[in-house]
């Protein structure tokens, strides 16, 4: 297939490095305006509070002070958030959690600002917080909200649970516990607004879906979203954390009261205690199998720690929910999963979004089961395993690019070798074994269908601009979506400029998330390119006299058999300027029905199968990642450099949700810097991280291609922890396993 | 209120005679006053190593250092590595091995990496990872950086 291609399948450097190695590329925080005030947010240090009174008075009479605001300021809606939009730009009355905004200072220098902050004095009325979801569930907890504590159910239903479970010669049943995480991107939240003089706003942000940011700003200012330009700056990292415009309401309240532009960067400590994290999760989970290792029954409770907010909350849940058999078919299933508000930092939309989290649990029962049915884990996994006939826990049958079989193929001659290094003593003290993790996930978003649209224009000189509403976030698929082009057009990548960054430019394709940008966007990029080129051929066709599928595109020519007719040319003789061309894609998906999960939420599945060589220290609890394989189902790859960065950046943020990372509260979040809250470093790399790529094309992606940047994380939890569980002959149920947790592990051996 | 300092300091090879206050990180100074972006404001506690500069041949966090202190030093940003739009071996490097992602740790990462480079091009795998361990990087998982500036030791020792 890949024979055929110029520029698909081709490791082509993403197009920005240069900019970004030379200083060049330009953030948010690096742009200032003339008369530019900054900002500076008062934010609630109680986790659970109403407000009696703010007095603004001394801040709005400090030197340097040019706008105060509050909650009665908002001239729009008071509420926000990306998908439920439940959290108030500012409190007015009560405050959720430590960390919630309650009023606004914006001055002529950022130390103003900042020493204003103290002057304003907000008179709260302390209530008693409920920290812990099942306490959050009990009758007469504190409320969070009217209405209840538990924010979403989320259901699936199929088979007979009884029956299955009482025909079931083996069934396993643990409690697991996943950490609440933080993005860690490098950039923390970053926005400057500036007002137009003909009456909207432009922004400037850092963000995963500049198309929302435009839609809260113009919301919050009451202006109509044709007034709101937003430019989604070079963004330092996402990581789903990018996706609740907060800064940029902030920013925009202050430019649009003051009249002057206004930039709000958070600090590193700000971004921790106020922006939302990955969902904790408390799993109970029971699985059940036959003799011969086939799967019966699985049953699952599944409680997350959505904090004050559902923002993405009830997506999240739902997503935990239909992915809870992972890449096996298991035909009796009873899922309960709920988003619980709580007094905590809230949690929402992060890589992964509640798929690693049931890979955890999942993945630990099936090697409880490998252990009491004496079966190889790689085995085990492969009598289980889905194909093109059997349906995952929604029901769906992907009818093509289901690798997973042979992707625990090739996993089991790892496994082999791995094995082969725990046959050398390892020195004294230290516990070795290998461990094997599977996931799968639905591509794009499962709640609901997201369409992609694109517009191709193909110029004279043969180069091209493709506008398409997906921000890059450092993660390359503009150049991927400049490849597609490319193709399509017969020109270089280098003379594609692809436009995702400009809401008055590109169209809204929703948020770069749920791995979808290139499945996607990339079909709609193809299919508006290949309109723009059949038009031009038609075109030509009619002059030469042939049929258009004699001609072909090449470097801003029409080819005709030897001779070639130049676009310049022919857009000439046809009064073009540029020939334009729009197409959209909608993937054929239906949502899962809310009462049994049952559906078809997406256009593809992608699959991931890890192995781990872990060493344990008996006497420290320490753990090290000797050598590890992540197998990963990309489709067809049209840019193999990519696809190996993502891997390895999605394999090693699992790493550290794996072995460290864990956002803690006490009231409100108390590891605020990155010396409380550690991610890994270049120490904490495997001595050997193998990746390998199954290319199984999918037929309905561009090119073959499908999304897989989440799948990278999913499994490495729970393929660490398998080894682990292994090495220490404990069953490891908690994630991080921080050498503490590991030594406690050891000692009740 | 408004006591400053004067300073001179040389800044990519040129020398700035700069007015500076007291509570002025070199960070600020570079950024928001000099214009110099491209070094990056990651945390401001010493922990991302995204302001990384080199001064005086040392890598050290620009948010740790106060500009008063860089008196009579030499700074190297990331806009002074490179010249008349030639990369330096490890800017080439980073494009090549995909070593960049969203390009926010990418200067102070090249910028540590030089400094060890400058200092010890025999620097093996271990020297990297500690030169480097400083410089979180939330993308690349740290994997295509490694190699990238292994490559570029072993082409200034001569290997290929």
């Amino acid at each position: 297939m890949s024979n055929d291609h110029k520029v698909i399948g081709k490791s082509i450097p993403r197009l920005d490095a240069r900019s970004k190695v030379l200083g060049e590329a330009r953030y948010a925080d690096d742009l200032s305006l003339p008369g530019m005030l900054y900002v500076k947010v008062v934010r609630s240090p109680h986790p659970n509070a109403r407000i009696r009174s703010i007095d603004t008075s001394r801040a709005r009479n400090y030197p340097g002070v040019i706008s105060v605001l509050t909650a009665q300021d908002i001239p729009g809606e008071k509420l926000m958030g990306p998908i439920i939009k439940d959290q108030p730009v500012l409190c007015g009355e009560a405050v959720g959690y430590v960390g919630d905004a309650v009023a606004l200072v914006g001055a002529e220098t950022e130390q103003a600002a900042e020493e204003a902050l103290e002057l304003i004095k907000v008179d709260y009325e302390i209530l008693a917080p409920v920290l812990d979801p099942f306490k959050a569930m009990e009758p007469g907890a504190p409320q969070v909200h009217s209405g209840g504590n538990i924010g979403t159910h989320s259901k699936v239903r199929r088979g007979d649970m009884e029956a299955a479970f009482r025909d079931a010669t083996v069934v396993v049943e643990k409690r697991f516990f996943y950490p609440r995480v933080e993005h860690a991107y490098m950039e923390p939240e970053v926005a400057v607004v500036a007002p137009d003089p003909g009456g909207g706003v432009t922004v400037w942000s850092s963000t995963q879906y500049a198309h929302l940011d435009r839609e809260e700003v113009s919301r919050v200012l009451g202006l109509p979203q044709s007034r709101v330009r937003v430019h989604q700056m070079m963004t330092g990292g996402g990581f789903g954390g990018k996706i609740n415009p907060h800064a940029q309401c902030l920013a925009a309240l202050i430019a649009w009261k003051a009249g002057r532009p206004a930039k709000l960067r958070y600090s590193r400590e700000e971004s921790l205690i106020s922006s939302y994290k990955c969902h904790p999760f408390v799993m109970d989970m029971k699985l059940g199998a036959n003799r011969e290792g086939k799967l019966l029954a699985l049953e699952a409770t599944l409680v997350g720690n959505t904090g004050a907010y559902l923002l993405q909350g009830k997506a999240v849940i739902t997503k935990s929910a239909t992915h809870v058999s992972g890449p096996y078919y298991i035909p009796n299933i009873k899922a309960d999963a709920y988003a619980v508000f709580t007094n905590c930092v809230p949690c929402g939309a992060m890589r992964g979004y509640g798929v690693p989290q049931v890979t955890f649990a999942l993945e630990s029962l099936m090697d409880e089961l490998t252990g009491r049915l004496g079966l190889d884990p790689i085995e085990l996994r492969m009598r289980n395993a889905l194909d093109t006939t059997l349906p995952n826990a929604t029901g769906q049958v992907m009818g093509a690019s289901v690798p997973i079989k042979e992707m625990l193929g090739k996993a089991k001659l790892t496994v082999q070798s791995f094995k082969l290094l725990l046959q050398q003593a390892p020195a004294k003290g230290k516990l070795r074994a290998v461990g094997v993790g599977c996931s799968t996930r639905g591509i794009g978003s499962i709640r609901k269908p997201s369409r992609s649209t694109a517009v191709v224009s193909l110029h004279p000189d043969g180069s091209a601009t493709v506008a398409c509403g997906h921000v890059d976030l450092g993660q390359g698929s503009d150049t991927m979506m400049a490849q597609v082009a490319a193709e399509e057009l017969g020109v270089d990548v280098d003379r594609v400029n692809v436009v995702t960054n400009d809401t008055a430019i590109s169209p809204d394709c929703e948020s770069t998330s749920a791995s979808r940008v290139t499945y996607l966007s990339g079909n709609a990029v193809r299919l508006a390119a290949a309109k723009a080129r059949r038009r031009v051929l038609e075109i030509a066709a009619g002059d030469l006299g042939c049929a258009p599928e004699e001609l072909r595109l090449m470097n801003g020519s029409v080819v005709y058999r030897e001779q070639g007719v130049t676009l310049a040319g022919l857009f000439s003789k046809h009064t073009f300027h540029s020939v334009t061309s729009v197409a959209e894609f909608l993937p054929d998906t239906v949502p899962p029905d809310p009462e049994t999960g049952q559906g078809r939420p997406a256009g593809t599945y992608n699959f991931n199968v890890h192995v781990a060589l872990v060493e344990v220290d008996e006497g420290t609890g320490q753990i090290r990642i000797l050598r590890y394989l992540a197998l990963t189902d990309v489709g067809h790859m049209i840019n193999p450099l990519i696809v190996e960065g993502q891997v390895h950046g999605g394999m090693m943020m699992g790493l550290g949700s794996a072995l460290m990372e864990e956002v803690k509260v006490e009231n409100g979040v108390t590891n605020t810097s990155f010396a409380t809250y550690l991610i890994p470093t270049t120490f904490d790399v495997p001595q050997e991280l193998l990746i390998g790529v199954v290319e199984e094309p999918e037929p309905t992606g561009p090119f073959g291609a499908k999304g897989f940047a989440e799948g990278s994380l999913d499994p490495v939890g729970a393929t660490i922890a398998n080894a682990v569980s292994k090495a220490i002959g404990v069953r490891v149920t908690r994630l991080p396993m921080t050498s503490e947790r590991i030594h406690e592990l050891l000692s009740q051996r | 209120m408004n006591i400053t300092h004067n300073i001179r300091v040389i800044i990519n090879g040129q020398t700035r005679e700069i007015s500076v206050a007291p509570n002025e990180t070199l960070q600020d100074l570079l950024r928001y006053r000099l214009g110099l972006v491209g070094t990056k404001s990651g945390c401001e506690t010493g922990d991302c190593g995204a302001c990384t500069v080199i001064v005086d041949g040392k890598a050290v966090n620009s948010c740790l250092v106060l500009a008063v202190e860089s008196n009579g030093s030499s700074v190297t940003t990331i806009e002074g590595i490179s010249s008349n739009g030639e990369l330096h071996p490890l800017q080439q490097a980073f494009i090549d091995h995909g070593a960049v992602q969203c390009g926010f740790c990418t200067p102070g990462m090249i910028l540590a990496a030089k400094s060890l480079l400058d200092e010890d091009p025999n620097a093996n795998e271990k020297d990297i990872r500690l030169a480097l361990a400083g410089n979180l990087c939330r993308c690349t998982g740290y994997v295509s950086i490694l190699k990238a500036v292994a490559a570029v030791g072993k082409t200034l020792r001569g290997g290929k």
